[in-house]
Protein backbone atom coordinates (compact mmCIF):
# COMPACT_ATOMS: atom_id res chain seq x y z
CA UNK A 1 0.00 0.00 0.00
CA UNK A 2 1.49 3.28 -1.12
CA UNK A 3 1.10 6.33 1.09
CA UNK A 4 -0.93 9.19 -0.33
CA UNK A 5 1.90 11.59 0.52
CA UNK A 6 4.43 9.57 -1.48
CA UNK A 7 1.99 9.21 -4.36
CA UNK A 8 1.33 12.96 -4.50
CA UNK A 9 5.06 13.60 -4.28
CA UNK A 10 5.66 11.37 -7.31
CA UNK A 11 2.80 12.88 -9.30
CA UNK A 12 4.15 16.38 -8.74
CA UNK A 13 7.71 15.46 -9.61
CA UNK A 14 6.96 13.42 -12.70
CA UNK A 15 4.40 15.96 -13.93
CA UNK A 16 6.72 18.94 -13.60
CA UNK A 17 9.74 17.19 -15.10
CA UNK A 18 7.68 15.94 -18.05
CA UNK A 19 6.28 19.43 -18.57
CA UNK A 20 9.72 21.05 -18.43
CA UNK A 21 11.25 18.55 -20.86
CA UNK A 22 8.42 18.82 -23.39
CA UNK A 23 8.31 22.64 -23.19
CA UNK A 24 12.08 22.82 -23.63
CA UNK A 25 11.92 20.51 -26.67
CA UNK A 26 9.15 22.77 -27.96
CA UNK A 27 11.50 25.75 -27.77
CA UNK A 28 13.75 24.16 -30.38
CA UNK A 29 11.03 22.55 -32.48
CA UNK A 30 7.51 23.90 -32.65
CA UNK A 31 4.96 25.96 -30.75
CA UNK A 32 2.60 22.97 -30.74
CA UNK A 33 5.04 20.92 -28.69
CA UNK A 34 5.67 23.86 -26.34
CA UNK A 35 1.87 24.15 -25.98
CA UNK A 36 1.69 20.50 -24.95
CA UNK A 37 4.48 21.01 -22.40
CA UNK A 38 2.74 24.00 -20.80
CA UNK A 39 -0.50 22.00 -20.80
CA UNK A 40 1.17 19.11 -18.93
CA UNK A 41 2.68 21.57 -16.46
CA UNK A 42 -0.65 23.25 -15.73
CA UNK A 43 -2.33 19.85 -15.47
CA UNK A 44 0.12 18.63 -12.80
CA UNK A 45 -1.44 20.45 -9.80
CA UNK A 46 -4.90 19.39 -11.06
CA UNK A 47 -3.74 15.77 -10.92
CA UNK A 48 -2.57 16.07 -7.36
CA UNK A 49 -5.91 17.54 -6.27
CA UNK A 50 -7.65 14.58 -7.92
CA UNK A 51 -5.26 12.19 -6.10
CA UNK A 52 -5.96 13.83 -2.75
CA UNK A 53 -9.70 13.82 -3.46
CA UNK A 54 -9.68 10.09 -4.28
CA UNK A 55 -7.67 9.40 -1.15
CA UNK A 56 -10.17 11.19 1.08
CA UNK A 57 -13.03 9.50 -0.76
CA UNK A 58 -11.48 6.09 -0.14
CA UNK A 59 -11.39 6.93 3.55
CA UNK A 60 -15.05 8.04 3.38
CA UNK A 61 -13.86 11.45 4.50
CA UNK A 62 -16.67 13.29 2.79
CA UNK A 63 -15.89 16.85 3.89
CA UNK A 64 -12.41 16.73 2.37
CA UNK A 65 -13.64 14.86 -0.71
CA UNK A 66 -16.18 17.64 -1.23
CA UNK A 67 -13.45 20.28 -0.86
CA UNK A 68 -11.35 18.52 -3.50
CA UNK A 69 -14.38 18.27 -5.77
CA UNK A 70 -15.02 21.99 -5.32
CA UNK A 71 -11.40 22.85 -6.21
CA UNK A 72 -11.54 20.62 -9.30
CA UNK A 73 -14.84 22.20 -10.30
CA UNK A 74 -13.36 25.71 -10.02
CA UNK A 75 -10.33 24.62 -12.05
CA UNK A 76 -12.54 23.16 -14.77
CA UNK A 77 -14.76 26.26 -14.87
CA UNK A 78 -11.60 28.37 -15.09
CA UNK A 79 -10.34 26.37 -18.02
CA UNK A 80 -13.52 27.15 -19.93
CA UNK A 81 -13.35 30.86 -19.22
CA UNK A 82 -11.89 32.28 -22.35
CA UNK A 83 -11.48 35.99 -22.57
CA UNK A 84 -11.71 37.96 -25.86
CA UNK B 1 15.80 51.49 -22.08
CA UNK B 2 17.83 49.60 -24.64
CA UNK B 3 15.81 47.11 -26.61
CA UNK B 4 17.35 43.69 -26.48
CA UNK B 5 17.95 41.69 -29.64
CA UNK B 6 14.85 39.43 -29.82
CA UNK B 7 17.12 36.42 -30.25
CA UNK B 8 18.70 37.14 -26.88
CA UNK B 9 15.46 37.40 -24.93
CA UNK B 10 15.15 33.61 -24.32
CA UNK B 11 18.80 33.47 -23.24
CA UNK B 12 18.29 36.40 -20.87
CA UNK B 13 15.20 34.73 -19.38
CA UNK B 14 17.03 31.42 -18.95
CA UNK B 15 19.96 33.07 -17.20
CA UNK B 16 17.80 35.19 -14.96
CA UNK B 17 15.57 32.20 -14.18
CA UNK B 18 18.59 30.30 -12.86
CA UNK B 19 19.50 33.29 -10.71
CA UNK B 20 15.94 33.86 -9.44
CA UNK B 21 15.35 30.16 -8.83
CA UNK B 22 18.50 29.65 -6.77
CA UNK B 23 18.06 32.87 -4.79
CA UNK B 24 14.41 31.94 -4.18
CA UNK B 25 15.36 28.47 -2.95
CA UNK B 26 18.04 29.91 -0.66
CA UNK B 27 15.79 32.51 0.91
CA UNK B 28 12.54 30.57 0.86
CA UNK B 29 11.10 33.18 -1.46
CA UNK B 30 9.12 31.98 -4.43
CA UNK B 31 10.89 32.72 -7.71
CA UNK B 32 7.78 34.50 -8.98
CA UNK B 33 8.48 37.85 -7.35
CA UNK B 34 11.89 38.23 -8.97
CA UNK B 35 10.77 36.78 -12.30
CA UNK B 36 7.89 39.19 -12.75
CA UNK B 37 10.10 42.22 -12.01
CA UNK B 38 12.62 41.06 -14.60
CA UNK B 39 10.04 40.31 -17.30
CA UNK B 40 8.25 43.61 -16.79
CA UNK B 41 11.07 46.04 -16.17
CA UNK B 42 14.13 44.56 -17.84
CA UNK B 43 12.56 42.93 -20.87
CA UNK B 44 9.52 45.19 -21.29
CA UNK B 45 7.24 42.22 -21.86
CA UNK B 46 3.56 43.31 -21.88
CA UNK B 47 2.07 43.02 -18.39
CA UNK B 48 -0.44 40.23 -19.02
CA UNK B 49 2.08 38.06 -20.83
CA UNK B 50 4.68 38.69 -18.14
CA UNK B 51 2.19 37.64 -15.45
CA UNK B 52 1.30 34.51 -17.44
CA UNK B 53 4.95 33.49 -17.83
CA UNK B 54 5.63 34.16 -14.18
CA UNK B 55 2.66 31.96 -13.22
CA UNK B 56 3.98 28.94 -15.10
CA UNK B 57 7.40 29.46 -13.52
CA UNK B 58 5.63 29.50 -10.15
CA UNK B 59 3.78 26.24 -10.93
CA UNK B 60 7.06 24.53 -11.82
CA UNK B 61 9.10 25.70 -8.85
CA UNK B 62 6.39 25.25 -6.23
CA UNK B 63 5.37 21.79 -7.47
CA UNK B 64 8.98 20.66 -7.37
CA UNK B 65 9.52 22.00 -3.85
CA UNK B 66 6.07 20.71 -2.87
CA UNK B 67 7.00 17.19 -3.90
CA UNK B 68 9.92 17.24 -1.46
CA UNK B 69 7.96 18.81 1.41
CA UNK B 70 5.11 16.32 1.22
CA UNK B 71 7.51 13.40 1.00
CA UNK B 72 9.13 14.68 4.19
CA UNK B 73 5.64 14.98 5.77
CA UNK B 74 6.00 18.72 6.36
CA UNK B 75 2.77 19.54 4.56
CA UNK B 76 -0.56 19.59 6.36
CA UNK B 77 -2.64 18.01 3.60
CA UNK B 78 -6.03 18.59 5.21
CA UNK B 79 -5.36 22.21 6.00
CA UNK B 80 -4.10 22.68 2.44
CA UNK B 81 -7.33 21.20 1.07
CA UNK B 82 -9.42 23.62 3.13
CA UNK B 83 -7.41 26.76 2.36
CA UNK B 84 -6.85 25.99 -1.31
CA UNK B 85 -10.60 26.04 -1.87
CA UNK B 86 -10.23 29.74 -1.04
CA UNK B 87 -6.96 30.45 -2.88
CA UNK B 88 -8.27 28.80 -6.04
CA UNK B 89 -11.52 30.80 -5.93
CA UNK B 90 -9.48 33.96 -5.53
CA UNK B 91 -7.09 32.92 -8.29
CA UNK B 92 -9.83 32.46 -10.89
CA UNK B 93 -11.47 35.75 -9.91
CA UNK B 94 -8.08 37.50 -9.92
CA UNK B 95 -7.05 36.25 -13.36
CA UNK B 96 -10.45 37.13 -14.78
CA UNK B 97 -10.25 40.59 -13.26
CA UNK B 98 -6.64 41.11 -14.38
CA UNK B 99 -7.52 40.66 -18.03
CA UNK B 100 -9.86 43.63 -17.88
CA UNK B 101 -7.59 45.77 -15.70
CA UNK B 102 -5.38 48.45 -17.24
CA UNK B 103 -1.64 47.81 -17.12
CA UNK B 104 -1.16 50.66 -14.65
CA UNK B 105 -3.42 48.92 -12.12
CA UNK B 106 -1.37 45.72 -12.38
CA UNK B 107 1.84 47.71 -11.94
CA UNK B 108 0.42 49.55 -8.93
CA UNK B 109 -0.72 46.33 -7.24
CA UNK B 110 2.62 44.67 -7.89
CA UNK B 111 4.37 47.75 -6.50
CA UNK B 112 2.34 47.43 -3.29
CA UNK B 113 3.03 43.68 -3.08
CA UNK B 114 6.78 44.33 -3.41
CA UNK B 115 6.65 46.86 -0.57
CA UNK B 116 4.73 44.41 1.57
CA UNK B 117 7.21 41.63 0.76
CA UNK B 118 10.07 43.94 1.62
CA UNK B 119 8.54 44.78 5.00
CA UNK B 120 7.93 41.11 5.89
CA UNK B 121 11.54 40.32 4.97
CA UNK B 122 12.81 43.03 7.31
CA UNK B 123 10.62 42.09 10.23
CA UNK B 124 10.41 38.33 9.93
CA UNK B 125 8.85 37.75 13.26
CA UNK B 126 8.21 34.14 14.08
CA UNK B 127 5.55 32.89 16.41
CA UNK B 128 7.33 30.55 18.77
CA UNK B 129 4.60 29.24 20.98
CA UNK B 130 2.05 26.78 19.75
CA UNK B 131 -0.72 24.92 21.41
CA UNK B 132 0.59 21.43 21.20
CA UNK B 133 -2.57 19.65 22.29
CA UNK B 134 -4.40 19.08 19.06
CA UNK B 135 -7.82 17.53 18.89
CA UNK B 136 -9.32 18.80 15.65
CA UNK B 137 -8.96 17.09 12.27
CA UNK B 138 -6.88 19.98 10.96
CA UNK B 139 -4.18 19.75 13.61
CA UNK B 140 -0.86 18.52 12.42
CA UNK B 141 2.58 17.36 13.34
CA UNK B 142 5.92 17.07 11.65
CA UNK B 143 9.45 16.04 12.46
CA UNK B 144 11.73 19.02 12.98
CA UNK B 145 15.22 17.97 11.94
CA UNK B 146 16.92 20.86 13.64
CA UNK B 147 15.21 20.25 16.97
CA UNK B 148 15.30 16.45 16.56
CA UNK B 149 11.73 16.23 17.77
CA UNK B 150 8.21 15.82 16.52
CA UNK B 151 6.37 19.13 16.68
CA UNK B 152 2.62 19.00 17.18
CA UNK B 153 0.45 22.01 16.65
CA UNK B 154 -3.13 23.09 16.84
CA UNK B 155 -4.57 25.21 14.04
CA UNK B 156 -6.24 28.38 15.29
CA UNK B 157 -8.29 31.13 13.64
CA UNK B 158 -9.18 29.21 10.50
CA UNK B 159 -11.51 31.98 9.32
CA UNK B 160 -8.65 34.51 9.20
CA UNK B 161 -6.59 32.02 7.20
CA UNK B 162 -9.48 31.53 4.78
CA UNK B 163 -9.80 35.27 4.11
CA UNK B 164 -6.01 35.64 3.73
CA UNK B 165 -6.01 32.70 1.28
CA UNK B 166 -8.77 34.25 -0.81
CA UNK B 167 -6.82 37.53 -1.03
CA UNK B 168 -3.54 35.72 -1.72
CA UNK B 169 -5.19 33.79 -4.55
CA UNK B 170 -6.62 36.92 -6.15
CA UNK B 171 -3.32 38.82 -5.88
CA UNK B 172 -1.51 35.80 -7.35
CA UNK B 173 -3.85 35.77 -10.33
CA UNK B 174 -3.37 39.48 -10.99
CA UNK B 175 0.37 39.94 -10.54
CA UNK B 176 1.73 36.44 -11.19
CA UNK B 177 3.36 35.64 -7.86
CA UNK B 178 2.65 32.58 -5.73
CA UNK B 179 1.10 34.43 -2.83
CA UNK B 180 3.14 32.69 -0.14
CA UNK B 181 4.31 36.06 1.10
CA UNK B 182 0.72 36.89 2.08
CA UNK B 183 -0.25 33.49 3.50
CA UNK B 184 2.83 32.38 5.43
CA UNK B 185 2.96 35.26 7.97
CA UNK B 186 -0.78 34.89 8.64
CA UNK B 187 -0.53 31.12 8.98
CA UNK B 188 2.39 31.48 11.35
CA UNK B 189 1.39 34.47 13.47
CA UNK B 190 -2.41 34.21 13.49
CA UNK B 191 -3.12 30.53 12.87
CA UNK B 192 -0.21 29.55 15.14
CA UNK B 193 1.28 27.05 12.74
CA UNK B 194 5.04 26.49 13.11
CA UNK B 195 6.90 28.32 10.35
CA UNK B 196 8.21 25.19 8.61
CA UNK B 197 4.79 23.59 8.37
CA UNK B 198 3.26 26.93 7.34
CA UNK B 199 5.81 27.39 4.55
CA UNK B 200 5.42 23.80 3.30
CA UNK B 201 1.62 23.94 3.37
CA UNK B 202 1.51 27.34 1.70
CA UNK B 203 3.92 26.17 -0.99
CA UNK B 204 1.72 23.14 -1.60
CA UNK B 205 -1.27 25.39 -2.28
CA UNK B 206 0.71 27.76 -4.48
CA UNK B 207 1.01 25.23 -7.33
CA UNK B 208 -2.72 24.69 -7.69
CA UNK B 209 -3.43 28.39 -7.14
CA UNK B 210 -1.06 29.44 -9.92
CA UNK B 211 -2.48 26.70 -12.17
CA UNK B 212 -6.03 28.01 -11.63
CA UNK B 213 -5.01 31.46 -12.91
CA UNK B 214 -2.56 30.17 -15.51
CA UNK B 215 -5.22 28.11 -17.24
CA UNK B 216 -7.23 31.29 -17.89
CA UNK B 217 -4.21 33.08 -19.37
CA UNK B 218 -3.42 29.93 -21.32
CA UNK B 219 -6.91 29.76 -22.81
CA UNK B 220 -6.70 33.43 -23.70
CA UNK B 221 -3.50 32.78 -25.65
CA UNK B 222 -1.43 34.98 -23.34
CA UNK B 223 1.30 32.43 -22.60
CA UNK B 224 4.21 33.12 -24.94
CA UNK B 225 5.03 29.57 -26.04
CA UNK B 226 8.44 30.55 -27.36
CA UNK B 227 9.49 31.98 -23.99
CA UNK B 228 7.79 29.30 -21.86
CA UNK B 229 10.66 26.80 -22.26
CA UNK B 230 13.50 29.10 -21.11
CA UNK B 231 11.33 30.45 -18.28
CA UNK B 232 10.51 27.07 -16.74
CA UNK B 233 13.88 25.49 -17.43
CA UNK B 234 15.77 28.42 -15.90
CA UNK B 235 13.73 28.50 -12.71
CA UNK B 236 13.96 24.71 -12.31
CA UNK B 237 17.72 24.57 -12.78
CA UNK B 238 18.05 27.51 -10.39
CA UNK B 239 15.87 25.87 -7.74
CA UNK B 240 17.90 22.66 -8.08
CA UNK B 241 21.18 24.49 -7.68
CA UNK B 242 19.80 26.58 -4.83
CA UNK B 243 18.66 23.59 -2.80
CA UNK B 244 21.46 21.15 -3.60
CA UNK B 245 24.61 23.22 -3.61
CA UNK B 246 23.76 25.91 -1.15
CA UNK B 247 22.36 24.97 2.20
CA UNK B 248 19.27 26.93 3.04
CA UNK B 249 20.84 30.19 3.96
CA UNK B 250 19.69 32.21 6.89
CA UNK B 251 21.92 35.04 5.77
CA UNK B 252 20.46 38.16 7.33
CA UNK B 253 22.54 40.44 5.13
CA UNK B 254 21.35 38.82 1.90
CA UNK B 255 17.74 39.06 3.06
CA UNK B 256 18.07 42.73 3.89
CA UNK B 257 19.79 43.52 0.60
CA UNK B 258 17.01 41.78 -1.28
CA UNK B 259 14.38 43.55 0.83
CA UNK B 260 15.85 46.90 -0.21
CA UNK B 261 15.99 45.82 -3.86
CA UNK B 262 12.32 44.80 -3.76
CA UNK B 263 11.32 48.10 -2.16
CA UNK B 264 13.27 49.94 -4.88
CA UNK B 265 11.43 48.13 -7.67
CA UNK B 266 8.16 48.56 -5.78
CA UNK B 267 8.73 52.33 -5.91
CA UNK B 268 9.63 52.18 -9.62
CA UNK B 269 6.44 50.29 -10.40
CA UNK B 270 4.28 52.71 -8.42
CA UNK B 271 5.89 55.65 -10.24
CA UNK B 272 5.33 53.93 -13.57
CA UNK B 273 1.73 53.18 -12.70
CA UNK B 274 1.18 56.84 -11.83
CA UNK B 275 2.68 57.86 -15.18
CA UNK B 276 5.50 59.67 -13.40
CA UNK B 277 8.25 57.53 -14.82
CA UNK B 278 8.80 56.29 -18.34
CA UNK B 279 11.06 53.30 -17.71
Amino acid sequence: MVNVEDLISQVLRIGVLTGVVITSIGFFTSAEIAWLGVFVLILTPFMRVIMAGLYFLSRKDLVYSALAAYVIMILVIGSFLRII
Amino acid sequence: MVDLDPNLVPVAILMFGIFAGSLGAMLGLGGGVLMIIFLLLALNIPAHQAVALSLIAVIASSSMAGSVYIKDRMTNLRLAMVLEAFTVSGAVAGAFLALSLPVSAIQALLGCVLFYTSITMFKEREAECFESLGSGTLDGEFYDERACATVKYRVRNLEVGAVASLIAGAVSGIVGIGGGVIKVPIMNLVMKIPIKAAAATSNFMVGVTAAASAVIYFQSGLIDLHLAGPTILGIMVGAYVGTRLLARSRSVVLRKVLAVVLAFFGAILLLKAGGLLAW
